[in-house]
């Protein structure tokens, strides 16, 4: 401050000034930024204050302005080359390939001393695409350091050899990476034993050379003889995948002799036997688990199912076992029930799984897995309550085991009975700050318990506006209150299910995040192959299925909160109908429970989410889709119906027509009879017919409707068009 | 759902974490896997379920991935896991000597009996040794836990070391246990007593006939 006093232009002292504020829990915390860009402004060019800009927006994860700001300080001298190892991990985290070499290399050559800088370099080419860079470097430190390491940098070296040996096979030359893997394995310095084995084999099958191959895959078998790629594998290159049965089952019968305790031997055959051979070795397959009292022995043949021919024998099999004498001991029995019911279950004949899984319970009370199954089945009719009763019951008989636990909870949610879920799931949880586990379950990123909480939240947002229809239709001396009371639920409930989407989204921003100290961390420990598996699953974190969901979720409250705002601005206003003490006591209480139950971490001061759906009524038009812009943009995936369906009723709501036909297109070329389609074709269809679309929009969209759609876009009358759709995209989904 | 047994990778940390989740008390964020896996590439593995298809199947093969945090990719599904490491603890009483620790272990109930735990061990004992160098191996084992007693002293032979107590946070008791590797005690094939060995180069499918006709 006395710096900035004397010279109010000393652009150094304003980025600090704001650094420092945002490290500090001062009240002018939120003053950080403006204090960092008016130092920029007084001078852009001034090394330092770029450098403590770069720091700031670093912490602030803002990391591509960061990197603008390491790179201006570099760029106007700054004479601190650690900048550049900085600027190489805020690269790498925004994925900034192009301009990573210089960087990498630029500290390289600053400290060569140290073989992570190589690697690094070497791993920016390689990013690149330039393998033959990205090998050159790496062959030049192994030729420095020969000779000169010690037992502590041997798995590092054994890493760097294996790094190179991938480099050079994804360049395409499957001979040469062959020859030097001769010559690793001939060296003797690298460790991963499975590496060496499967790099192996997949370049003898490249290079056609299956024979030598399928020996490599066999010896990968007695490393690990449950892993069922090998086993797929060796069949490949043995040839054998289009041969008679009868070979193949007597392959398999040798493999299951070399190892006699492995699943796949014995599974694989059913996946390709027919008839009499199939139904002998299903037996086989399933009374050995049976009689074991494997709980997983239904589950280990359900793909069976896919082929309808299997069926009535799988059903013969366990049936007749079920009946026959053989089957004395009554915990097989229950577990042979057990098999039953799911059996039942899986082709939908929910009275007889009931009245099988009853019997299996009658027989042993005991056996938490029957009452899974059995909530399952309620589950699966749409009987909540009792689905979940049922679980609950299981939990009661096992108050140790966390699994029980967790389907309980699950259970719970399920029927939106979220205080029960709540507590019983923080039995599990640390509750040292916060009366229940929820906030723990926060911290812990526990997405399941997340997602099914939102979805509880929501269902009963939806419920309290059907409520709501129901209540106007019947009017009543407590109509008014009645209304009230909803209506303050629905915000409730929105705002709690924004919330818990949000949490997801915000999870899963964390796990981007935590990528960023592996930038460096990998190249010191020597980890550079795992390393790039970091990279391709950041790559694709936010496509995840499970996210998307959440996704969806939220921007399903979004809009919905945006396509009645006057409705909830009214809520939002309304003054509460007159009370009673009493009854304001008691909506004090009910309030201080749902808070009690949904706190998400000790600090929330918006625990019910209303300063969310606030937020969102009160904003300026064109800022209202900001944030959710931002997040579809940034998950977008060419490749995911549910992003695509995202991206068109995003760009609908900003009426960028254009936009929505991309998308449709893309959900078109990836299902081309996806349910979906019908529903957002026929959004805009009807755009052609309004008057407020311009003539020159209309004629790219029929034109680009017609490819996919062909006469329909011609025709006007709606109810035709409408019944076109369903036959061709709803004809499945009963 | 034919279970295979294989190298964790990041792809399946979520799953992993979800696992823990579900079965186990003792929960970490989800750095804490990645800093695992970005450590000790080699250290942890996972049991999935697979989906495979079938010859002439009549349903179509689901290619969606199940929106459930349990799958990694369609009909994948986490049911185990081994999350394993070298101790690297600064305070360790014994930094002499390289050995490993398992951090985490568990198999879903419902996939339980069909020696999954004791599988995905074998793969981390031997990875431990031959990548690390591991000498020895060990870990903690709440008290009142009996099958993974069970498993730890007589499937894979650890030894008790000690009680460690309230080791846990809600006050519960550990025995530490500890076991010594030798890699060429450690192959999983060896554990299958089986009566017959492959010798790795003789032809497989020689002296199989079918129909009549030679398959070769």
């Amino acid at each position: 401050d006395s710096v900035i006093k004397r010279n109010s232009n000393h652009a150094q002292s304003f980025t600090l000034k704001g650094l420092v504020l945002e490290s500090s829990d001062l009240p002018e915390k939120d003053e950080a930024e403006s204090y960092v860009q008016k130092g920029l402004k007084k001078n852009p060019k001034q090394p330092l204050a770029c450098h403590i800009a770069g720091i700031y927006y670093r912490q602030v994860k803002n990391y591509a302005e960061a990197s603008k700001w390491y790179q201006a300080a570099l760029d106007n001298n700054s004479t601190n080359k650690g900048i550049w190892r900085d600027l190489s991990t805020m690269q790498s985290q925004i994925r900034d390939y192009k301009n990573l070499p210089k960087s990498r290399l630029e500290f390289l050559e600053e400290q060569s001393g140290y073989r992570c800088n190589w690697t690094g370099a070497a791993l920016a080419h390689y990013l690149n695409g330039d393998y033959a860079a990205a090998e050159k470097v790496l062959t030049k430190i192994e030729d420095v350091i020969k000779g000169s390491l010690g037992e502590s940098d041997m798995y590092e070296h054994s890493e760097c050899h294996l790094l190179k040996n991938k480099i050079i096979a994804d360049s395409g030359d499957y001979a040469r990476a062959l020859k030097d893997l001769d010559e690793l394995v001939e060296g003797g310095e690298v460790r991963d034993g499975t590496a060496l084995l499967e790099f192996r084999a997949l370049y003898l099958e490249k290079l056609g050379r299956d024979q030598e191959a399928s020996k490599i895959y066999r010896q990968l078998l007695k490393r690990n003889p449950d892993n069922v790629d090998y086993y797929h594998s060796l069949e490949r290159t043995l040839g054998t995948l289009n041969k008679p049965a009868a070979l193949r089952l007597a392959l398999y019968e040798k493999l299951a002799r070399f190892y006699p305790r492995s699943d796949p031997p014995k599974f694989i055959p059913l996946t390709f036997l027919k008839g009499d051979a199939f139904e002998k070795k299903l037996r086989e397959y399933i009374l050995g688990q049976l009689k074991r009292g494997v709980p997983a022995t239904f589950v280990n043949v359900k793909p069976l199912y896919k082929r309808k021919s299997n069926i009535p024998v799988i059903f013969k099999i366990v049936n007749e076992f079920y009946n026959s004498e053989e089957n004395s001991d009554p915990l097989i029995h229950t577990w042979t029930a057990y098999f039953l019911a799911q059996h039942y279950y899986r082709i939908h004949d929910y009275k007889n799984a009931i009245a099988i899984i009853d019997e299996a319970i009658h027989l042993t009370p005991t056996l938490v897995e029957l009452y899974i199954v059995k909530a399952r089945i309620y589950k699966r009719i749409n009987q909540l309550e009792k689905a979940s009763s049922i679980m609950e019951e299981a939990r009661l008989m096992d108050l140790q085991d966390r699994f029980i636990n967790y389907k309980s909870t699950k259970y719970f949610l399920r029927a939106n009975n979220i205080n029960a879920a709540v507590d019983t799931i923080s039995l599990f949880t640390k509750n040292d700050e916060t009366s229940n586990g929820v906030a723990d379950l926060h911290t812990m990123q526990c997405i399941w318990f997340l997602t099914e909480s939102a979805d509880a939240y929501f269902r009963l947002y939806k419920s309290a506006l059907q409520q709501i229809e129901t209540v106007k239709k019947t009017p009543s001396e407590t109509q008014a209150e009645e209304l009230f009371n909803l209506n303050k639920d629905v915000v409730t409930y929105s705002g709690l299910a924004l919330k818990r989407y949000g949490a997801v989204i915000e999870t899963f921003g964390v796990y981007w995040d935590d990528q960023l100290d592996f930038h460096q961390y990998c190249l010191r420990k020597g980890t550079p192959r795992a390393y790039l598996d970091m990279l391709s699953w950041g790559d694709h974190v936010f496509h995840q299925p499970i996210y998307m969901k959440s996704l969806v979720g939220y921007s399903n409250v979004t809009f919905d909160i945006l396509h009645n705002e006057e409705y909830f601005k009214e809520v939002l206003t309304a003054r509460p109908v007159k009370k009673s003490k009493k009854e304001k006591k008691e909506e004090g209480k009910k309030r201080e429970l749902l808070i009690k139950y949904a706190r998400a971490n000790v600090k929330d001061e918006d625990v019910l989410g209303e300063t969310l759906v606030k937020k969102l009524v009160d904003m300026k038009n064109k800022d209202k889709l900001g944030e959710l812009t931002k997040l579809i943009t940034k998950s977008e995936y060419d490749l995911s119906i549910d992003s695509q369906i995202l991206k068109f009723k995003l760009n609908f709501e900003l009426k960028k027509f254009v936009l929505c036909l991309q998308s449709l297109n893309k959900i078109h070329a990836v299902n081309a009879t996806h349910p979906s389609i019908g529903a957002l074709y026929l959004k805009l269809h009807q755009e052609l017919n309004d008057s407020n679309v311009q003539d020159a929009i209309k004629k790219i969209l029929i034109l680009g409707l017609t490819k996919n759609f062909g006469t329909l876009v011609k025709n006007e009358n709606r109810e035709l068009v409408i019944d076109e759709l369903v036959k061709i995209y709803l004809k499945h989904d009963t | 759902m034919a279970i295979t047994i294989r190298l964790a990778t990041i792809d399946d940390l979520q799953g992993m974490q979800n696992a823990n989740l579900s079965n186990l008390p003792e929960n970490y964020t989800f750095k804490y896997y990645l800093y695992h896996l970005l450590s000790w590439p080699q250290a942890s593995f996972v049991a999935t379920t697979t989906d495979p298809e079938l010859l002439e199947q009549d349903e179509t093969q689901v290619t969606d991935i199940k929106k459930d945090t349990q799958y990694v990719r369609s009909g994948e599904k986490i049911v185990g896991y081994v999350l394993g490491k070298m101790d690297d603890d600064p305070d360790s009483t014994d930094k002499e000597t390289p050995h490993g620790h398992v951090t985490s272990l568990s198999v879903m109930r419902t996939y339980r009996r069909m020696g999954l735990a004791d599988k995905l061990m074998r793969q981390c004992l031997f990875a431990l040794c031959e990548n690390y160098k591991a000498e020895y191996v060990s870990l903690h084992v709440r008290k009142s836990n009996r099958a993974a007693l069970h498993l730890y002293k007589d499937t894979l032979k650890f030894e008790v070391l000690s009680i460690e107590n309230s080791y846990y946070q809600d006050g519960e008791d550990a025995y530490y246990m500890k076991k010594k590797l030798k890699l060429d005690e450690l192959l999983a094939s060896t554990f299958q007593n089986a009566q017959e060995e492959d010798d790795l180069e003789s032809d497989l499918l020689e002296g199989i006939v079918v129909d009549g006709v030679s398959a070769l």
